[in-house]
C-alpha cells in the first residue's frame, strides 16, 4: 500500500512537471464564427460589470494571463496588444466560453452567461502599460 | 481508537474549503474539467442508514482533483469507513482520469471516464452506484478481508443551457479479481447557480456564490439481470456554498426511492483549490513558468 502512495505521489509530481504548458502556440484557426463574433456586449458601459469583471478575471484568468493581462507563460496571449484588443466583444465572448482544449486554453463554458460578458467588460479596460510590454506573446495564442 | 482518529480526520478535513462555479454535484458529472495545473483538494463524507438495523455508517473520503492538460483532469482518491457499533477501516483507493473529446462546447458535450478501484467491500462512499443493492449487514473485519480491483467506465455527456447545466452519466462497472458480471448505472443531475452576476466586491452570503441543483442515479442490474429489479435508487437536492475565491463547501440529502436504498444518505464536503500547483512544483525542479 505505501509504496502505492508513494508512487501516486511521485507520479502526480512528475506529471505536473511534465504537463507544463509548452504546447500554447500560436492558432490561426482559433477565429470565432461570424455570428459570433458580431454580438455585442449586453454588458458594455456597465461600471459595476466591469467591478465584477476585474474579480472574475483574477480568479479564472489571471494564472495565466496574469493580473495585468500580459501573460505569465510563454505562448500566452498578452490581452493588452492593440492586435488582441482589436477583436470584437462578441469574438472574445466566443473564445472565452469555447477556450480552445487542446493548445491549452480551458472553456469557461461553467461561467453564467453574465459573468462571461463581464470579463469581456473588464478586458476592455486592460491598456498598455508601456511601449514594447509582452512582445513575444501572440494575438492568437489562448 | 480508530473510529476516533478517523472522525478527527474526517472533521480536520471537512474544516479545510470546493471551487466555484462548479456544479454542485456529489455524484453526477459534468463536462468541466479542472483547469490546467491546478490542484483540487477535496474531502466528503457520506452518511448512511441502511433500513435495516440501527447500524449508521460514515464514510469519508479525501480527493485530489488535477489538471493535467485543459482535455484531461486526473483524480486519486483515499477512502474509509467506520460503522457505529463496529469499527473504522481504511477502504482502498481510486484513480480517474476524465477527456474531454471536442476542442470546443458543443449542445452535447462528451467525456470519457476511466477509473480503477482498489477497494474492500467495506467501501461505503457509493461515489457511484451500480448493479444490485449492496449488503450492510456483515461487519466491517470480514469486509475488509474481500479486496477486488474493479475498472469503471463512464459516458459523461453534457449540456449548458442558458446557465443550466444538464448532465447524464452512464457506467459500467468491472470487477477484474473475480468472475462477476458487467454491472450497470446511471446518475442524470441538473443545476443552475442562484446568481448569474458577479458582484464587484467579496461577499460571502451573495447569491452567485451559491449554485443548487438536483440528481438521480442508481444501479441499473448487471449482464445477468439488466433492469430496475433489486437495485438501489436516490433522488438528492444539491447546494453548493462558494466560501471564498479557492474554497467550497457542497451537501446533498439524498432519498432512497426503492427498499433496497437507504432512507437516506446525507453527503457533505468541503474542498479547496490551489491555482497553479502544477506550475509552482515545476518551478522547483527548474522548470518554466
Amino acid at each position: 500500500m505505501k509504496v502505492w502512495l508513494v508512487a501516486g505521489i511521485l507520479g502526480l509530481a512528475i506529471a505536473s512537471t511534465w504537463a507544463q504548458n509548452t504546447d500554447s502556440k500560436q492558432d490561426d484557426k482559433w477565429v470565432a464564427p461570424p455570428d459570433a463574433a458580431a454580438k455585442t456586449n449586453p454588458l458594455a458601459g456597465n461600471a459595476d460589470a466591469v467591478a465584477g469583471g476585474h474579480k472574475l478575471f483574477l480568479r479564472s484568468c489571471a494564472e495565466c494571463h496574469g493580473e495585468d493581462g500580459t501573460g505569465v507563460q510563454e505562448g500566452v496571449a498578452n490581452l493588452q496588444l492593440p492586435a488582441v484588443q482589436k477583436q470584437s466583444d462578441g469574438s472574445f465572448f466566443w473564445k472565452i466560453t469555447n477556450g480552445n482544449v487542446k493548445k491549452g486554453m480551458p472553456a469557461f463554458a461553467r461561467l453564467p452567461e453574465a459573468q462571461r460578458w463581464q470579463i469581456v467588460s473588464f478586458l476592455r479596460t486592460l491598456k498598455p502599460s508601456a511601449p514594447g510590454d509582452g512582445q513575444p506573446t501572440s494575438p492568437n495564442a489562448q | 481508537m480508530r473510529t476516533l482518529w478517523l472522525s478527527f480526520c474526517s472533521v480536520v478535513l471537512f474544516l479545510i474549503p470546493a471551487k466555484a462555479q462548479e456544479a454542485p454535484y456529489f455524484v453526477t458529472y459534468d463536462h468541466h474539467l479542472e483547469e490546467p495545473r491546478n490542484l483540487e483538494i477535496g474531502t466528503s463524507t457520506t452518511l448512511g442508514v441502511p433500513r435495516s438495523g440501527p447500524r449508521f455508517y460514515l464514510a469519508p473520503y479525501m480527493e485530489l482533483e488535477y489538471g493535467l492538460k485543459a482535455w484531461w483532469t486526473t483524480e486519486f482518491y483515499l477512502e474509509g469507513q467506520s460503522t457505529n457499533g463496529d469499527s473504522a477501516v481504511f477502504t482502498g483507493w481510486r484513480l480517474e482520469n476524465r477527456f474531454r473529446v471536442f476542442n470546443r462546447e458543443h449542445r452535447i458535450n462528451p467525456i470519457l471516464y476511466i477509473e480503477y478501484e482498489n477497494v474492500n467491500e467495506a467501501t461505503r462512499i457509493q461515489k457511484e452506484i451500480v448493479g444490485n443493492s449492496p449488503s450492510f449487514g456483515e461487519p466491517n473485519a470480514e469486509l475488509v478481508n474481500t479486496r477486488s480491483h474493479e475498472l469503471e467506465t463512464k459516458l459523461i455527456l453534457s449540456s449548458d443551457v442558458h446557465d443550466w447545466n444538464l448532465s447524464e452519466n452512464f457506467i459500467v462497472e468491472k470487477n477484474l479479481s473475480a468472475s462477476e458480471d458487467f454491472e450497470f448505472g446511471y446518475a442524470l443531475g441538473f443545476a443552475r447557480p442562484l446568481g448569474t452576476m458577479a458582484s464587484a466586491g467579496n461577499c460571502r452570503f451573495c447569491r452567485e456564490n451559491f449554485a443548487a441543483g438536483l440528481e438521480l442515479y442508481g444501479g441499473l442490474g448487471s449482464t445477468n439481470g439488466f433492469g430496475l429489479h433489486d437495485t438501489t435508487h436516490y433522488l438528492a437536492p444539491v447546494i453548493s456554498w462558494q466560501l471564498s475565491d479557492n474554497a467550497s463547501l457542497h451537501i446533498s440529502p439524498a432519498i432512497g426511492l426503492t427498499q433496497q436504498s437507504n432512507p437516506v444518505l446525507l453527503r457533505f464536503g468541503y474542498s479547496y483549490e490551489i491555482r497553479g500547483f502544477g506550475r509552482k512544483v515545476a518551478q522547483l525542479f527548474g522548470g518554466k513558468p
